[in-house]
């Protein structure tokens, strides 16, 4: 009976439960995708330019950022769901159910939503995994033709970790509720919030908040060295600052507007004003963390865009962009597709104790290296093109031992030995040749140049010591991380948009049940339905504006940290406000329309 | 004498045709002049909220006629009605239906400035019907600051300060102690005979229908029957309408 009883009071809410089914949805489905990356078999063995192995530490720091984000997302949902709920389970205790009955249908209600949610995640989940798998393995470079979505290991622990959530959740919800006087249950709504006085202290509090955080955003101006202090002063500051902002700057500025008669004694204001004042009172935790997290995801995908300004400092260590050591049609064939610049080859031949190498073909083109000069103090290092110094070649010559270690595979205690090309037939062994070659634009060869590397590698395995040291390996693996950066950034900030989003949806629309009676007395007093929506519109307006202005100012001064690890670390930044702008857009409509919905009644 | 309200052949039928119908109104007339103070008592289901909810347009009745000020409500559209309700509706609930996050002063002016009367006129008609209704002590104060009683003083001062052409209570004093409800009572009584303000109230209360100077009583949706105050005092009408309750049993 009291099942058939929590199944129709779930149908007369079914729009509202599904807006939270779906919220439960994404965060699972989007749990798993991350999950199945980071222990997918197809990264676990390594492509000869890239250590993917590695990759999935990148995934576990997301999925641990994820798994934050989820804790408190859910947590805003189950207040909306109880909220929702409420009323009914007092009604039920009224009419007699015991409570030990009832906690029981709290108890199911939400393991059931709960779990439901999770394996249509998990459905849902392996299809965005096989989207983004194929997104990412084209990015990094990678020939993985077969790949699995469908991971045993990531769908146990994707359900083991939301039926734990979900377990302590419905625990919490029986809690409550058994532990609230059903008369509380039952008319809650019409509570009066409290509201603090004290104006001299609200101006401290306002004070405090706005110098914090002029403080927080100076540190991170400030130069790198010190960044372990900048770091935890800016977090420390800002975090504080930004709740100080909330708890007293907004609400106060309502306050005055409220005052100033000419301004509220108009129309609607008032009564938008007097809502806002309230809610900013007792919205300031969530603002304020909106507002924070806001500002880690848009920088998170602004940082994780410009990652890839970071490949052109890993190709800048190797001056010579292919090394070649075969003339096999195969390898003939893939570079005659390059775009060269500059060739120049050596001949050799080797013997245990001594590398011959033709004098004249040196002399002629000496090969040329980079020198990293690492001692600047401000941290940047510094790039010099130098080259080989033929007549001066001595085998204790760390820097040459180094050239000749990138056109000799397993080049190490033998004597570099100069001769003429005469005498270098004459000598007994195979002569080897070993071509240098610069071309146009590296980064659009380097897919060939891999290729050329690899087939190299087939024809002489010996030439796989070479690999590690060439520019495509040193580009291969930069490129690898900073696209894996670049599409948790990406994924991660869209995760925490969407999730934050969805917080403050669910936290205004927690409190439409207590101001329905608001609405319904100024409909009756004669107030236009077309009013009253805009004062919701305004109302709820305002609530996502504030957190979504502060969480950009926070980020602009934020990307000053890392202004010099990065050439521009603005660049790009159109692209997370846009996302941005439309999915909250979209949230904000979402909320006004549902809100509306929960607090206007029908004529 | 003029008529301020005239109610022509009212009746309300619950449930879409077809399915299980309920008639709550059966054909209601009576009409209110300017200055009088109707009470309208009946038992519980008789349709006394029905028929208020009509009267001030919340609800459209099934057939009839209902003029307020000669207008008749049901030629509207809804946003002429809500501009109706606000200029010429004032009314009292049983649970006072302040807004909370508003001062008792906001809440006056409330209605004043969803009418776009100019702001400075608007504080020194709060603080005279304030003056009137004894509140001005409360009015920076909070609905959730003040006792039963003064928040029922508040809603008054809200439902009157903008002149509406009558007042409708359902059930004022439905909340409030029986001090409280008196002081109100008297108020209202004060108010309609020396303000000449227009009042219609619904109660099932006798003492409090004993302030009014005509009572209709409804019964299974129709006006069976009314009783006028005339030179009677006070306790005089009350004891008749005891009397006349006892026999009606
Ligand atoms: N929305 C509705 N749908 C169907 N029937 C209704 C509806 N509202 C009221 N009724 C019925 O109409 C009749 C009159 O109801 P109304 O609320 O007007 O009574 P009332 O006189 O105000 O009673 P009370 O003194 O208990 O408040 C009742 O029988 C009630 O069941
Ligand atoms: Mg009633």
């Amino acid at each position: 009976m009291i099942w058939k009883l929590s199944l129709t009071g779930i149908k007369s809410r079914l729009k509202d439960y599904l807006v939270l089914f779906s919220g439960l949805t994404v965060a699972s489905m989007v749990f798993y995708m991350f999950l199945a990356i980071a222990v997918n078999p197809a990264f676990i063995k390594n492509d000869i330019h890239v250590r993917t192995d590695y990759l999935k530490y990148i995934f576990i720091f997301g999925i641990v950022l994820l798994v934050i984000i989820t804790l408190v997302y859910l947590l805003y949902a189950d207040t909306f769901l109880l909220s929702m709920r409420k009323h009914d389970y007092g009604m039920y205790m009224m009419l007699g159910a015991k409570s030990t009955r009832i906690g029981r249908l709290i108890f199911g209600e939400t393991l059931i939503t709960g779990l439901l949610a999770t394996f249509l995640g998990l459905i849902l989940g392996f299809g965005l995994t096989w989207i983004s798998l194929k997104i990412l393995i084209s990015k990094l470079g990678l020939e993985i033709p077969h790949f699995q979505v469908i991971l045993p290991n990531a769908i146990i622990i994707t359900i083991a970790f939301f039926l734990v959530i979900f377990l302590v959740v419905a625990l919490a919800n029986v809690y409550k509720l058994t532990h609230t006087p059903v008369i509380t249950l039952l008319h809650e709504d019409q509570a009066p919030v409290k509201f603090r006085y004290r104006p001299f202290l609200r101006v401290i509090e306002a004070a405090g908040g706005v110098f914090l955080l002029a403080i927080g955003y100076y540190v991170m101006t400030l130069p790198k060295e010190q960044v372990f202090k900048i770091i935890p002063t800016a977090l420390v500051t800002i975090v504080i600052g930004s709740y100080l902002i909330f708890a007293a700057v907004f609400s106060s500025l309502v306050g005055l507007l409220l005052k100033r008669k000419s301004f509220s004694y108009h129309g609607i204001r008032m009564f938008t004003l007097g809502q806002l004042k309230f809610r900013l009172q007792s919205y300031t935790r969530v603002l304020t963390m909106i507002s924070l997290l806001f500002a880690l995801a848009l920088g998170a995908i602004t940082v994780g865009l410009n990652f890839d300004s970071l490949n052109d400092l890993a190709t800048q260590s190797v001056y010579y962009d292919a090394t070649i050591v075969s003339n096999s049609s195969a390898v003939k064939k893939a570079e005659s597709k390059l775009d060269v610049i500059s060739k120049q080859t050596y001949h050799y031949k080797e013997t245990k104790k001594i590398l011959y190498f033709d004098q004249a073909e040196l002399s002629k083109q000496p090969a040329k290296y980079v020198s990293v000069n690492y001692s600047n103090n401000r941290g940047v290092t510094q790039y010099t093109v130098k080259a080989l110094q033929v007549n001066k070649i001595s085998d204790s010559n760390a820097i040459d031992n180094t050239i000749f270690m990138r056109m000799v595979p397993n080049h190490g205690q033998q004597k570099v030995k100069l001769v003429s090309s005469k005498e270098l037939s004459k000598l007994s062994g195979q002569k080897n040749f070993v071509s240098l070659l610069r071309v146009k634009d590296f980064r659009q060869a380097y897919p060939i140049i891999a290729k050329i590397e690899s087939q190299q590698v087939k024809e002489k395995p010996a030439f796989s010591a070479l690999v590690p040291q060439s520019k495509a390996a040193f580009y291969g693996n930069s490129l690898a991380y900073s696209s894996s950066f670049e599409f948790m950034g990406f994924f991660l900030g869209f995760a925490f948009l969407t999730m934050l989003a969805s917080t403050l949806m669910f936290k205004v629309l927690s409190g439409a049940a207590g101001d329905k009676a608001k609405y319904r007395m100024l409909y009756q007093m004669g107030t236009r339905k077309q009013l009253l929506r805009r004062s919701i519109k305004a109302e709820i307006g305002v609530l996502f504006l504030l957190p979504a202005l502060l969480g950009v100012i926070d980020v602009l001064f934020g990307l000053q940290l890392f202004k010099d690890l990065l050439e521009n670390p603005y660049r790009s930044i159109w692209i997370p406000f846009v996302i941005f702008i439309i999915l909250y857009s979209f949230y904000y409509l979402l909320t006004v329309k549902l809100y509306e919905k929960l607090v206007l009644t029908k004529e | 004498m003029t008529e301020i309200l005239r109610v022509e052949q009212v009746t309300k039928t619950y449930g879409k045709r077809g399915e299980k119908q309920y008639q709550a109104l059966k054909g209601i007339n009576f009409t209110v002049n300017s200055g009088e103070y109707v009470a309208i008592m009946g038992a519980s289901g008789s349709g006394k909220t029905t028929l208020l909810n009509i009267l001030s347009t919340l609800d459209k009745p099934t057939s009839g006629h209902v003029f307020i000020n000669h207008e008749d409500n049901s030629t509207l559209n809804a946003n002429q009605l809500a501009d109706f309700r606000s200029k010429q509706i004032g009314f009292i609930f049983q649970d006072f239906n302040l807004l909370e996050n508003l001062t008792n002063r906001e809440n006056i002016a409330l209605p004043l400035s969803l009418q776009g009367i100019s702001t400075k006129r608007i504080d020194p008609l709060i603080d005279r019907i304030a003056g009137r209704l004894g509140i001005e002590q409360i009015l920076a104060k909070y609905p959730a600051e003040v006792s039963g009683g003064q928040k029922q003083r508040v809603a008054a001062a809200r439902a009157l300060v903008h002149e509406p052409a009558i007042l409708l209570a359902d059930e004022p004093t439905g909340a409030l102690d029986s001090k409280s409800a008196r002081e109100l009572l008297d108020t209202m009584e004060d108010l309609n005979q020396n303000d000449g303000i227009t009042t219609l109230m619904v109660t099932h209360d006798p003492f409090a229908a004993s302030f009014a100077s005509r009572i209709l009583f409804i019964k299974d949706g129709k006006i069976g029957k009314q009783m006028l105050k005339n030179e009677l005092s006070r306790q005089e009408f009350y004891h008749l309408l005891i009397d006349h309750l006892d026999t009606d049993e």
